[in-house]
């Protein structure tokens, strides 16, 4: 058999095209919801801790459970009856992954930060959110996953930015905006244009 | 050298083994998400998978989630070896026109 230049070009486009779709597919038939949820959650916990700066760790510890919750059922309803796709030890993966999310709350709110009290609120925040996008940026360079680095990248860079720059009557307002946002953008972004 | 294959070359099963082979290889997709990926209709899809089957180069496994009959897919390496040797003779051709 043979083919002309021009249509053994086009046939690989074609195979760049098909390939990125997939991939981009597929990554859009499971994060989107749990990015959003944790988009939301943290715009309302920041939002909450900026009026009741006190109650920092009730605040985040209960929306860190909504969230759990949320992304569990989520999951678990994904994987159950809408999974695009089926992988080998799919189930044992998915406990897995649950595992090390539910160890990493524990980790947080249970061991790390009643080693570290007494803190203030700002230091608690970012302290929670910069251990999640470092959870992230791992999962997304194991997975090959670059939309999560990035996103773990930047909500970080803001964090940081936030933290040290911000005057400390804005910094929760700045982080509802510029991490919850970021969460949430993201997942949105990829609901509407991946799928 | 490498060469064409006959039977990967076809547009719609060229399509077909992109999207298997961007999978990981223990991944296996949903006959149905594959066809909205790709959007072809169950016909189409499914006579082309008959004929990549057929060549040993995807697996269709039926299966039962939730009590809901499911078909999945999957390139096994049979299918991603011919694949690579495909798009390597690709690459040779307009290589080959460049010099």
């Amino acid at each position: 058999m043979e083919i002309s230049q021009n249509d053994a070009q086009n046939s690989l486009k074609e195979v760049e095209i098909i390939s990125s779709r997939t991939r981009k597919a597929v990554v859009a038939a499971y994060d989107p919801p749990v990015l959003i949820v944790w988009g939301l959650v943290c715009i309302i916990a920041y939002i909450a801790t900026h009026f009741f700066l006190k109650w920092v760790w009730p605040i985040w510890m209960g929306m860190g459970t909504i969230g759990s919750a949320a992304t569990f059922l989520i999951c678990h309803r994904q994987f159950r009856t809408a999974n695009p796709t089926k992988i080998a030890n799919g189930a044992k993966l998915g406990w897995q992954i649950g595992l090390f999310w539910g160890l990493l709350y524990i980790f947080i709110f249970l061991i790390w930060l009643p080693i570290m009290a007494p803190f203030n609120g700002l230091q608690c925040t970012a302290f929670i959110i910069t251990v999640i996008m470092f959870a992230y940026i791992t999962i997304g360079l194991w997975s090959n996953s670059r939309y999560m680095i990035w996103l773990g990248l930047a909500v970080t860079c803001t964090t940081l930015a936030g933290f040290y720059l911000i005057p400390h009557n804005y910094y929760c307002l700045w982080m509802a905006a510029t991490a919850g946002g970021a969460l949430l953008g993201t997942g949105a972004y990829i609901q509407l244009r991946w799928k | 050298m490498a060469k064409l294959d006959n039977i990967i070359h076809q547009p719609v099963r060229l399509q077909i083994m992109s999207s298997l082979v961007a999978l990981e290889q223990s991944e296996q997709v949903d006959f149905v998400y594959l066809r909205k990926i790709l959007k072809l209709t169950d016909g189409n899809l499914g006579a082309h998978l008959a004929k990549l089957e057929e060549a040993g180069y995807v697996r269709i496994e039926k299966t039962f989630i939730a009590r809901k009959p499911r078909t999945f897919v999957k390139a096994t390496g049979k299918g991603r070896d011919a694949f690579d040797n495909h798009i390597t003779a690709l690459k040779q051709i307009i290589g080959s026109a460049d010099e």
